[in-house]
C-alpha cells in the first residue's frame, strides 16, 4: 500500500464516521461507534506517523497534503488525545440521564467532524487550506459547547463564535500577506500558497511583509491558542463545554492553532536571516500568558475554569520553549505531549467529579481524595502534575525550558518564568490539596468507578511518571525531527 | 460689466424668487394652489414700509443684528461667481473669506437673538450654532477638496475651472462634495430634513424662533440676507454639479440659472416627500456631511 | 477600467459609513447584503481591467464566473436570508444603545479610512501594484468590520460586523494574491457560510433562551 493514501485515510475516515454516526439509533450505539472510529483513525495516523519518522516526509494529492515530523508528531498527540476522550465521553455521556439519542447522534457527527477538521490542518500543505481547517474546527466544536443548551454554555459559546472567528480572520490577512511576501521570489502563483515551496524558498521572501503577516497570525491564531491577551473566550468555553469536549479544547485544539503558529515560524526566521524576531514575539507573549494566567489560577473557585486558565499558562510555556530555540524548542515539543496527556486527564477527572457533587466549585469537592477514590485522586494528581511536580514529565520540560533560558543568558526571562510558575504552584496546589483532604462539604453520589475508568486515570499517569524519570530514545528522535522543523534545519529523517 | 451685472444685480433680483420657487412646488405637490410665486416680494415690500418694534430689554446689538447680516452676505456675493463668469472680486482664499462672511452674518443673527433674552431665542440660537459647528467643517472641507483638485484657492478659479473633464476622472469625489454641500446648503438655509421653515411651534424651530422678535424693516433685511445665502450656496452647488467647459457663454450662464431653479424644485420636493429628523439625529446627517468631503480629501490626495 | 474599480472602492466606503451609522437591522442586513453583491462583481471586474491593459485575449474563465457567481449567491442572497429569518424570529427591529453612538461611529469610520491610507503609504512597494483604491478600502473595510463587532450590543449587528470583515479580506485576498486557488477559494466562503449559518442558529437559541439577543447582557462568566 502506498503512503501517501494514509494521509487521505487520515482525513475520509473520520469524516466518514462522522457522517455514518447520524445513522445510528441509541445513546450507547453512538458513543460505541465514536470510539471504534477513532481507534480506527489512530491506528491509521499511528501508521502514517510511524512512515514519516523512519523515512522522511510523505506528500499526497500533488503537493496539496503533506506530513513531516512535525505535523506527524501533532498528529499522533491528536488521536491520543481524542481516543482518550471518546473512551471517556462513553462513561461520561452514560451517566447524563439528559443526555439522548438524538444530542448521541450530533454529538458522535461533531465529534468526528472535528477530529477531521483538525486533521485537515495538519496534513495539508497549503496554507489556505490550514487555515480553512482551523476555522472549520471553531464552527464544528461551537455546537459541542452548548451540547446542553442552557444560558451560560449559550453564553460561553457565544462568545467563543464570535472571538475565534474575528481573530482566526485575522489569521487569514496574515496568510495572504504571507503568499504576498514570495511576490518577488517569482513563484508559480498556484504554488504561492503551499508551505514546502514556501520553505524552499524562504531565504528569497520579503522580509517586511513577511513580518507584517507574523504579525497578524501571531494574533489570529494566538486567539484560538488562548494566548494572552486574546483568551478571554477560553475558560468560559472549556468550562461551559461537558467534560470530554473540554478535554479535547484544552488537551487539542489549542495545540492545533499554536501547530499553525509553529509552521510561520522557520518561514520568517529564515527570510530574516535568523534575527531571532519571530522568536522573540513568541518568548514575550508566553511570558505574558504565564503571567497573567498565574493571577487567576490564585483567586480561582472553579475546577474547570482553573483547569482552562491552566491552559492559558502552558500554552505560554510552549510559546516561550519555542522562543528560546536550541534546547527549548526540543522541550516546547515534549511539553506538547506532557500537557496534553495531563490536561485531558484534569478534564476528565473534573468532569466526573462535577457529575458527583453536582458543581464544579471547589471549595465544595472537599474531601473527594477519600469519597471518590480515583477521580478524586486524579484530578489531584493531574493538578499536581500541571503545577510541575518533580517526578512528572512537566517537571523536566520545564525544566529544560529553564535550561534553555540560561543558555541564552535571558536572565530576565528566567525570573519572570519562575515567578509566574511560582505562583502557579502554590495558587494550584491550595485547591489541589483543598479538593483532596479538607473535610467534606457535601455528600457525592456514589462513585462506581469501573475497569475502564481505573485505566483511563492510571494510563496517563504512569506515562507522565515514566517520562518525567526516562526518556525513551525513540521519543528523544522523534521529538528532534520535530523540533528541526521548527528550527528551520533540513530534515535528517530514520530513528 | 456683464461681469457685474450677471454676478451682482441678477442674484439682488432673482434671489427672493427661489423661496416662492420651493413653496409653489410644494403646493403643486401637495395639490394645494398655493402662495403667489412672487410672494416673498410682497412680504419684503410691506415690511419695508412699516415701523420696527423693539422691546425695552433690547440693546443696540438687536438693531444691528439684521443690518450686519445683510451687509455680510452682501458682500459675500461680491466673491462668488455664477455661470463660469468671474467674480467681481477674486483672490486666492477668497473662499475663507466667504466662509467667515456667513460666519459674521449667523453671528450677529445668533447675537441678536440672545440680546432679547428670551428663552425661545436663546434655544434657537444655541440650536443654531450647534448645527453650524457641523456644517461649517463640511463646507470648508469639501471646498479645500475642490481646491486641491483644481489646483487654486479662489472661489472664481476653482468653480470656473471645473469642467467636465474633471468630472469624467473625479466623479466619485466631485459627488461627495456635492452631496455634502447639499445637506449644508439644506441645513444652513432651515430647510426640512434639518428644519421646518412652515413649523408653528417655537419648539421645534431653530432659525424661525431666533427672529421672532424682529419687526418692519429689520425683518424684512434678515427674509431678504437670507434669501441671497440661500441664492450663494445654491450658486456654489449648481456649479459644481453642471459645470461649464472653462469659457464664459451666455448657454453656460443660462444652465447655471436653471440649475438654480431646479435646486429650488428640487428642495420644495424633498420637503414635500421627507419628515423633518429628530434633532439629535441632526448631527448624525451633518457628519455625515463631514464625512463625505474628508473622503473626498483623501480621494483627490490620492491622486496627486 | 481602474475607474470603474474606484467608483465601486468609493461605493463600498459609502456603504461601509452608512452601516456605521444606521440603527434598524434590517436596512444594515441589505446594506451588507448590497457590498456582498458587488463584491462578487470585483474579480470580474479585475480580470477585465487586467486584460484590457495587456490587450492579450480575455482571461475571463468558467472558473473565475463560477466563483463569482457562488459569491454573489452566498453574500448577496443566503446571508441575508439566514439573517433576516434570524432577525423576524428574535423580533428586534433596531440596535438602541450601541457602545459608541452613531455619530461617533461614524467618525471612526473616516478615521478607519485615513488609517487605512497611511498604512498603505508605509506599506512596502510590493502593494503599489493594481488599482490605486483596493489596498486601503479593504483595510479601511476589515477595521469598520471589527468596529461594528465590538462596538455593538446585539448578536445579529455582530454577525453583520464579521461578514464586513471576511468582505475586506476578501477584497484584500484579490489585491494582494490574484490567483488564489480556486478550492482554497470555495474553502473560504464556505467557512464563511457556514459560520454565518452557525452564529443564526446560536442566535436562534439566544433569543430563545433570554428572549432577547443582546449579547451586553450576557455576563454571567467572569473570572
Amino acid at each position: 500500500m502506498k503512503v501517501s493514501y494514509l494521509l487521505w485515510a487520515v482525513l475520509v475516515l473520520p469524516a466518514a464516521a462522522g457522517g455514518a454516526c447520524l445513522l445510528l439509533r441509541s445513546v450507547r450505539a453512538a458513543l460505541l461507534w465514536v470510539v471504534v472510529a477513532v481507534g480506527a483513525a489512530s491506528a491509521v495516523a499511528a501508521a502514517a506517523a510511524w512512515s514519516v519518522f523512519t523515512g522522511g516526509p510523505i506528500e499526497a494529492g500533488a503537493g496539496w497534503l503533506y506530513l513531516d515530523a512535525l505535523s506527524a508528531y501533532h498528529l499522533l498527540l491528536l488521536h491520543a488525545v481524542f481516543l482518550l476522550s471518546s473512551i471517556y465521553a462513553y462513561s461520561y455521556f452514560r451517566r447524563e440521564a439528559s443526555f439522548g439519542a438524538a444530542q448521541a447522534r450530533r454529538f458522535g457527527a461533531l465529534w468526528m467532524g472535528s477530529l477531521a477538521a483538525m486533521a485537515l490542518v495538519l496534513v495539508s500543505n497549503n496554507l489556505g487550506i490550514v487555515w480553512v481547517g482551523v476555522e472549520a474546527t471553531t464552527l464544528l466544536t461551537a455546537f459541542l459547547i452548548c451540547t446542553h443548551v442552557s444560558p451560560s454554555s449559550l453564553e460561553a459559546t457565544w462568545k467563543y463564535l464570535i472571538m475565534c472567528s474575528v481573530g482566526v480572520a485575522f489569521a487569514f490577512i496574515g496568510t495572504l500577506l504571507v503568499a504576498a511576501s514570495a511576490g518577488s521570489s517569482h513563484l508559480a502563483t498556484g504554488d504561492a500558497l503551499l508551505w514546502t515551496h514556501l520553505r524552499a524558498v524562504a531565504a528569497n521572501l520579503d522580509p517586511a511583509t513577511l513580518k507584517m503577516g507574523f504579525i497578524f497570525l501571531l494574533v489570529g491564531y494566538g486567539t484560538k491558542t488562548g494566548l494572552v491577551p486574546m483568551h478571554n473566550w477560553l475558560p468560559d468555553a472549556h468550562s461551559q463545554a461537558p467534560a470530554p469536549v473540554s478535554a479535547v479544547f484544552s488537551g487539542f485544539l489549542l495545540n492545533t492553532a499554536l501547530y499553525c503558529i509553529l509552521r510561520y515560524v522557520p518561514l520568517v526566521e529564515i527570510a530574516t536571516k535568523n534575527s531571532h524576531w519571530a522568536l522573540d514575539l513568541l518568548v514575550g507573549f508566553g511570558v505574558l500568558s504565564i503571567l497573567i494566567a498565574g493571577a487567576f489560577i490564585v483567586f480561582q473557585h472553579d475546577a474547570k475554569r482553573l483547569l482552562a486558565y491552566h491552559s492559558v499558562e502552558h500554552m505560554g510555556i510552549i510559546a516561550l520553549g519555542v522562543g528560546l530555540g536550541g534546547l527549548g524548542t526540543f522541550a516546547a515539543m515534549f511539553h506538547v505531549l506532557n500537557h496534553s496527556l495531563c490536561k485531558s486527564l484534569g478534564f476528565c477527572s473534573a468532569g466526573r467529579l462535577g457529575q458527583m457533587y453536582g458543581t464544579h466549585d471547589i471549595a465544595q469537592m472537599a474531601g473527594s481524595a477519600h469519597d471518590a477514590p480515583v477521580w478524586g485522586r486524579g484530578f489531584l494528581l493531574s493538578l499536581l502534575a500541571l503545577i510541575g511536580l518533580a517526578p512528572f514529565a512537566i517537571f523536566m520540560s520545564e525544566f529544560q525550558i529553564l535550561k534553555a533560558a540560561a543558555d541564552r543568558s535571558a536572565f530576565g526571562i528566567m525570573t519572570l518564568f519562575l515567578a509566574g510558575t511560582g505562583v502557579v504552584f502554590v495558587g494550584a496546589l491550595r485547591h489541589a490539596i483543598g479538593a483532596a483532604w479538607d473535610p467534606p462539604v457535601r455528600h457525592p453520589t456514589p462513585e462506581h468507578a469501573g475497569v475502564v475508568d481505573r485505566a483511563l486515570v492510571l494510563v496517563p499517569l504512569a506515562i507522565l511518571l515514566v517520562l518525567g524519570l526516562w526518556m525513551p530514545e525513540s521519543l528523544r528522535l522523534a521529538l528532534n525531527q520535530a523540533a528541526d522543523v521548527i528550527r528551520g534545519l533540513p530534515q535528517k529523517g530514520g530513528f | 460689466m456683464t461681469a457685474l451685472l450677471v454676478n451682482i444685480l441678477l442674484p439682488l433680483i432673482l434671489a427672493p424668487l427661489l423661496p416662492g420657487i420651493i413653496n409653489r412646488t410644494k403646493a403643486v405637490m401637495a395639490g394645494r394652489k398655493g402662495q403667489p410665486l412672487f410672494q416673498l416680494y410682497y412680504d419684503l415690500w410691506k415690511l419695508l414700509r412699516k415701523g420696527a418694534v423693539y422691546s425695552r430689554t433690547t440693546s443696540w446689538v438687536f438693531r444691528a443684528g439684521p443690518m450686519v447680516a445683510l451687509a455680510a452676505v452682501l458682500t459675500a456675493l461680491v466673491i462668488v461667481p455664477l455661470g463660469g463668469s468671474s467674480a467681481p472680486l477674486h483672490f486666492a482664499g477668497d473662499l475663507i473669506l466667504l466662509a467667515y462672511l456667513m460666519g459674521l452674518a449667523r453671528f450677529f443673527i445668533v447675537l441678536a437673538a440672545l440680546d432679547t433674552g428670551s428663552a425661545f431665542e436663546g434655544m434657537g440660537a444655541s440650536r443654531e450654532v450647534t448645527f453650524a459647528a457641523l456644517a461649517e467643517p463640511a463646507f470648508l472641507l469639501g471646498l479645500a477638496a475642490l481646491a486641491k483638485l483644481t489646483g487654486s484657492l479662489s472661489l472664481t478659479d476653482i468653480l470656473g475651472g471645473l469642467t467636465w473633464q474633471i468630472w469624467s476622472f473625479g466623479a466619485p469625489e466631485l459627488a461627495m462634495v456635492a452631496a455634502a454641500v447639499l445637506i449644508v446648503f439644506l441645513t444652513e438655509n432651515s430647510r426640512i430634513p434639518v428644519d421646518d421653515p412652515n413649523t408653528h411651534l417655537e419648539l421645534t424651530m431653530i432659525h424661525e424662533v431666533m427672529v421672532l422678535d424682529h419687526s418692519g424693516p429689520d425683518f424684512a433685511f434678515i427674509l431678504y440676507g437670507s434669501a441671497m445665502k440661500m441664492w450663494i450656496l445654491g450658486a456654489i452647488l449648481v456649479q459644481i454639479v453642471l459645470p461649464g467647459t472653462g469659457a464664459v457663454s451666455p448657454a453656460h450662464l443660462g444652465v447655471s440659472l436653471a440649475g438654480m431653479i431646479g435646486l429650488a424644485v428640487l428642495v420644495g420636493m424633498v420637503e414635500s416627500v421627507m419628515a423633518r429628523l429628530r434633532m439629535v439625529r441632526v448631527p448624525q446627517l451633518l457628519l455625515t456631511a463631514c464625512a463625505f468631503s474628508v473622503l473626498a480629501i483623501i480621494l483627490v490626495l490620492r491622486r496627486s | 477600467m481602474n475607474e470603474l474599480i474606484d467608483a465601486l472602492m468609493v461605493l463600498l466606503v459609502l456603504m461601509n459609513l452608512r452601516l456605521l451609522g444606521s440603527s434598524r437591522l434590517a436596512a444594515c442586513i441589505r446594506i451588507v447584503a448590497t457590498e456582498g453583491i458587488a463584491l462578487g462583481l470585483l474579480p470580474l471586474l479585475l480580470v477585465w481591467s487586467q486584460t484590457s491593459a495587456s490587450s492579450v485575449e480575455p482571461g475571463l474563465s468558467g472558473r473565475m464566473i463560477f466563483l463569482s457567481v457562488a459569491s454573489v449567491l452566498t453574500r448577496g442572497v443566503l446571508f441575508p436570508w439566514l439573517l433576516l429569518k434570524a432577525q423576524r424570529d428574535a423580533k428586534v427591529r433596531r440596535e438602541a444603545e450601541p457602545f459608541l453612538s452613531y455619530p461617533l461611529s461614524i467618525i471612526a469610520g473616516v478615521l478607519t479610512l485615513v488609517l487605512s491610507f497611511w498604512l498603505r503609504s508605509r506599506l512596502p512597494p510590493s502593494f503599489a501594484s493594481g488599482p490605486p483604491l483596493l489596498v486601503p478600502v479593504a483595510l479601511s473595510t476589515i477595521l469598520v468590520g471589527l468596529l461594528v463587532v465590538v462596538s455593538r450590543r446585539l448578536a445579529i449587528s455582530q454577525v453583520l460586523g464579521y461578514i464586513v470583515m471576511e468582505n475586506g479580506i476578501y477584497v484584500l485576498g484579490l489585491a494582494l494574491v490574484r490567483e488564489i486557488p480556486a478550492l482554497v477559494e470555495m474553502g473560504v466562503l464556505l467557512d464563511a457560510f457556514v459560520a454565518v449559518f452557525v452564529m443564526s442558529i446560536v442566535t436562534h437559541h439566544i433569543s430563545r433562551q433570554f428572549d432577547h439577543i443582546d449579547v451586553d447582557q450576557m455576563d454571567s462568566l467572569k473570572g
